[in-house]
């Protein structure tokens, strides 16, 4: 018996509003195994995005531990935290969030320039093969803005992936496509998957589930299901 | 190591900074352009300052000017020997000046003849050979470099020369040289030229030495110092026999104009400062605008695992780009504007700087600033921007406005809608909009200022010869009966009045016998109607058998020991009697004292005047001009021996000219400032249009059209730019002030006026409304192109 590569022990996260302090995660324990493909769903403001955070490293719970591959993601400080993220944890969003004046395949490289992660001159060729495996390889020199909601989407993914991170981490990542190409998209998740990569992915669509190992409700910050596909 | 830096260069992270540059190539080049005009403000003042510094150090101190200069009747070999006995003086050399004409292409003009026994064993006031023969020799001639195009002349010419009443003679110029310590002859309306003692014998004029030039050993020593010392010399010249006449003490070490292109420099500095301060304030907005349109890639670039040290290094690295750009542009712009700035003054120095470089202290001074300002600048928005959380960046839509004065502005009953919208957006950044209206107001200061300062000088000028009720002076080389004179000149006709006047040169003896720098005393008859003297303190001359004196206020700053009431010894003519100091006044622009024909007469039992002063019934500048030759032509048949003759109207716009001119160089500095301005607002505009994105986006969305969009921006820009020109017209007063003083150092002092002149305030708001339109041309234009679907799209 191996231990999970996420384990979210009693977490709580509370925002300091205008109204008030506001508890967006209540509480929420949840072990995630290596290669799961895991979907979080639930209602807007149920706290999915708030749970996303926390694992990303980008917020710190108010209350709990976040592990993540044996790190205590937690009680890093904010540089330690910057440079595991980068290496640890690769984060799709739901705008794409592509640097708009770099090219397609620069932007793939942005990660390990930044982790200095690859040798300076391998980086351009793994972002070609990443690309190629994302079915976008021909796009490599083209600006985002000229590319389409779809392409953009693999791009960022092929970006996320970039520095081999141990999980992949995506926030309503079909959320901005139309229904053929989300569901493209998903189908490219499980793909992912099945080469053995571990997926937290929030979404609204119901196809999704499909795919999923296992799929995660929140309801006003609190986990109401947790059932295996 | 090369290679390696062109792969770090490569790197997707630089390749960011330069397309952020490329994309905004706008906002780019605003950034740069404020840059610029600082670093071209405060630079080609900076270099101008500088080349001046190092030719005034090395073209005037290396010609070793005279420390002091004492007019004596004779001064021969062997008086110099004695004088160089002194242990304090390093050398003494004789000279002689001599005034005479010299015809030129335009006419008779006034000649200045500089004559030495030995030119090339002048170690006092060395003079720098040029083009040509050096030293004069009997042969002919040397000219005074200034002079050149005055006269008309050129090196192998030949120029008639003329001392007196004596016959005109033609004499070769053989060459071209310099003295830096002569104001130029083209301002001084004077042709400088160098000659021997025994070409003065051949035009007549007198050859004797009668200057001493002296050059202390010690150069530290301060103006009181030199002046004990020349006055030991002045005892010992007397104590051989000899009769001095003036000690002249100059300021060690000062040109004589150069105090007041310093301090011209020095006021133009400290706008062009101003200047620099105002565009390093432009900077540090425009940079924090750029990162607030950059926080979302900043949060995400932190979510894919960069590190806020390689964020910072990033930006500070564009901030470090933008102003090398502008360092690339601004300093060989400064450089060529420092050192065209630098010859035109150097002209009226009589110096050349063409053979001298600017420092490299200025150099790296001004890449320094420029380099480095747009890195400071961009230091705390940049620290501020890359230290926000990832998660509180990646909320950030782009678009985040901080309305602060929204509220009471939409209260206001009875302005319709748009107009009310863009007073609104006016006030949106209040900083931003408060460093635009400051930058633009006080250049519309500095313009009413110099408007009024040009006013003010034109009114001094007028008011100099307003109490010269006359036309044309013209001087005899000896005096002649005062009837037979004016009697001459009234036979001509269009000659409306004429007056004989006497005039001589006095020096003030202390009562230990030693004596100051000589200046005019004129003397009209008492009963004058020709000079009309505005007496500030004390009484008008009156018919009395003292010697009356009214002083002017020149000669009031040069010898503070004058006073209405006081006793003062002068020494004129030889002879030294008693005066009588009865008044002050405004009168004249060169140190000067009034007093009667009668008292001269007087007090030297001669009959006779020195001067014709005539007054003539033609007003236009051509027909003066031909009565004037006409009279003079008449005068000379008659018998008299005119040596010179001078147009009121002339010496009236010459001076005009050099006053206009500088006071035009302070209100250059008001272009400085609308440029500064004009860039302030545009940059205001075109944060303000993407601050906006959104809304603009909506007023699309709800029906506005191209025109409305357009007409929205370029009215906040007016609302800005006329409240700029309100705030001038109050600005106007402390700037007139300033710049009356500023003037006042630097020539003259003026009256200053203080009320904005009308024609002027209209002119200026012309000026901001029309800077106005051009600045918001590119935000209005970009406020256009904004979609309703890519404004609704930033989330
Ligand atoms: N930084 C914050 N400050 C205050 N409230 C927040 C903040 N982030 C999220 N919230 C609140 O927490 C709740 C959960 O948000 P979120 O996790 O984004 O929900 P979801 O992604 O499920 O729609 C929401 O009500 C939201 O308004
Ligand atoms: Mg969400």
């Amino acid at each position: 018996m191996t231990n999970p590569l996420i384990v979210v022990r009693n977490v709580s996260k509370t925002f300091s509003a205008a109204a008030g302090p506001f508890t967006a995660l209540d509480n929420v324990s949840l072990d995630i195994d290596k290669g799961e493909f895991v979907i979080v769903v639930g209602q807007s403001g149920s706290g999915k995005s708030t749970l996303l955070a926390l694992l990303a490293g980008i917020d710190r719970p108010s209350q709990g531990e976040v592990h993540i591959g044996g790190t205590a993601v937690h009680s890093l400080s904010e540089r330690d935290m910057s440079s595991w993220r980068g290496g640890a944890v690769g984060i799709v969003f739901q705008f794409f969030q592509l640097l708009p004046t770099l090219s397609a395949v620069e932007n793939v490289m942005l990660p390990m320039d930044f982790t200095n992660s690859w040798p300076a001159n391998k980086r351009r060729s793994r972002a070609l093969a990443l690309m190629e495996r994302l079915g976008v390889a021909d796009q490599a020199d083209k600006l985002p803005s000229t590319l389409s909601g779809g392409q953009q989407q693999r791009i960022a993914v092929a970006r996320a992936l970039a520095n081999e991170p141990a999980v992949l981490l995506a926030d309503e990542p079909t959320g901005n496509l139309d229904s053929r190409t989300a569901n493209a998209m998903l189908e490219l998740m499980s793909s992912l998957v099945q080469d053995g990569q571990t997926i937290v992915m929030v979404t609204h669509e119901r196809s999704a589930r499909r795919f999923a190992s296992r799929t995660v409700t929140l309801a006003d910050g609190r986990i109401v299901a947790n059932d295996d596909a | 190591m090369v290679a390696s830096l062109r792969t770090t260069m490569r790197s997707p992270r630089w390749r960011k900074v330069v397309g952020d540059l490329w994309l905004h190539k706008a906002r780019t080049s605003l950034v740069v352009s404020a840059i610029c005009v600082g670093i071209v403000g405060a630079g080609s003042v900076l270099n101008a300052w500088s080349l001046l510094r190092r030719a005034t150090h090395d073209e005037f101190d290396a010609s070793n000017p005279a420390s002091a200069v004492l007019r004596v009747d004779s001064v021969d070999e062997a008086l110099l020997t004695k004088v160089r006995a002194l242990p304090t003086i390093a050398a003494a050399q004789g000279r002689r000046s001599v005034l005479g004409s010299v015809l030129t292409s335009t006419g008779w003009k006034t000649a200045a003849l500089t004559s030495m026994n030995d030119f090339a064993a002048s170690a006092i006031g060395i003079i720098k050979p040029g083009q040509g023969a050096w030293p004069p020799s009997n042969a002919g001639i040397v000219i005074e470099h200034s002079s050149v195009d005055y006269a008309t002349v050129s090196v192998g010419d030949s120029v008639t020369l003329r001392y007196g009443d004596r016959a005109g003679r033609a004499v070769p110029v053989r060459g071209v040289a310099r003295d830096v310590g002569l104001a130029p002859g083209w301002m001084e309306h004077t042709v400088y030229m160098f000659a021997t003692p025994a070409m003065l014998s051949s035009l007549g004029a007198p050859s004797t030495m009668n200057e001493l030039q002296l050059l202390v050993r010690d150069r530290t020593l301060d103006r009181a110092d030199v002046q004990v010392i020349a006055r030991d010399v002045q005892k010992l010249v007397e104590s051989e026999g000899h009769h001095v006449s003036e000690v002249s003490v100059p300021v060690p070490g000062r040109h004589i104009h150069a105090a007041q292109i310093e301090s011209l420099l020095l006021t133009q500095g400290a706008f062009a400062l101003l200047a620099l301060l105002l565009s390093g304030v432009l900077v540090v907005n425009l940079i924090s605008g750029m990162l607030t349109g950059q926080v979302r890639e900043i949060g995400v670039m932190k979510a894919i695992g960069a590190r806020a040290g390689q964020l910072v290094t990033m930006y500070l690295s564009l901030a470090l780009m933008l102003g090398l750009i502008a360092c690339a542009v601004s300093l060989p712009l400064a450089a060529l504007l420092g050192r065209l700035y630098a010859e035109f003054t150097a002209g009226i120095l009589n110096f050349d700087v063409s053979a001298f470089r600017i420092p490299w202290w200025a150099f790296v001074l001004q890449f320094a600033v420029g380099a480095l300002l747009p890195v400071l600048a961009a230091a705390i928005p940049v620290a501020r921007g890359c230290r926000i959380s990832v998660s509180e960046a990646l909320r950030d839509n782009g678009t985040a406005i901080r309305g602060e004065s929204d509220g009471y502005l939409m209260n206001i009953r009875g302005v319709s809608r748009p107009v009310l919208l863009s007073l609104r957006n006016a006030f949106r950044r209040r900083e931003r909009v408060v460093l635009t209206l400051a930058t633009l107001s006080i250049g519309g200061a500095v313009y009413l200022g110099a408007l009024n300062l040009r006013s003010a000088v034109i009114a001094s000028v007028d008011l100099a010869f307003s109490s010269q009720q006359f036309d044309v002076v013209f001087r005899m080389t000896r005096a002649y009966p005062v009837d037979s004179m004016v009697a001459a000149a009234i036979t001509t006709s269009g000659v409306s009045a004429a007056e004989a006047w006497t005039g001589a040169h006095a020096a003030i003896s202390t009562p230990d016998g030693a004596l100051n720098s000589r200046f005019a005393i004129t003397a009209p008859p008492l009963n004058t109607a020709m000079l009309k003297l505005t007496i500030a303190s004390g009484r008008a001359l009156l018919a009395s058998e003292e010697n009356e004196l009214v002083v002017n206020r020149r000669l009031l700053a040069d010898e503070p020991r004058l006073a209405v009431g006081r006793r003062v010894t002068l020494l004129m003519d030889g002879r030294v009697a008693t005066w009588h100091i009865v008044g002050t006044t405004d009168t004249g622009l060169q140190p000067a004292a009034y007093t009667s024909r009668e008292t001269i007469e007087h007090l030297t039992g001669g009959v006779g005047a020195t001067s014709l002063i005539v007054a003539v019934n033609a007003t236009a500048p051509a027909a003066k001009l031909a009565l004037v030759r006409q009279l003079r032509s008449d005068l000379v048949d008659k018998g008299f021996d005119v040596s010179s003759s001078q147009s009121m109207a002339e010496a009236r716009s010459v001076l005009e000219d050099h006053l206009l001119m500088v006071a035009g160089f302070l209100g250059n500095m008001s272009l400085l400032m609308i440029v500064v301005g004009g860039l302030g607002l545009a940059s205001t505009m075109s944060l303000a249009v993407l601050e906006r994105t959104r809304e603009i986006g909506v007023l699309r969305a709800i029906g506005a059209k191209h025109g409305a969009i357009l007409a929205m921006i370029q009215t906040e820009g007016l609302v800005i730019a006329v409240l700029s020109w309100l705030l001038a017209i109050p600005l106007s007063l402390p700037m007139s002030i300033a710049l009356g003083h500023a003037f006042g150092r630097v020539m003259m002092e003026v009256p200053v006026r203080l009320l904005p002149n009308g024609p002027g305030v209209v002119q200026w708001l012309g000026v901001v409304v029309a800077v106005s339109l051009l600045a918001c041309t590119w935000p209005a234009q970009r406020a256009t192109r904004i979609t309703t679907a890519a404004a609704l799209s930033c989330e």
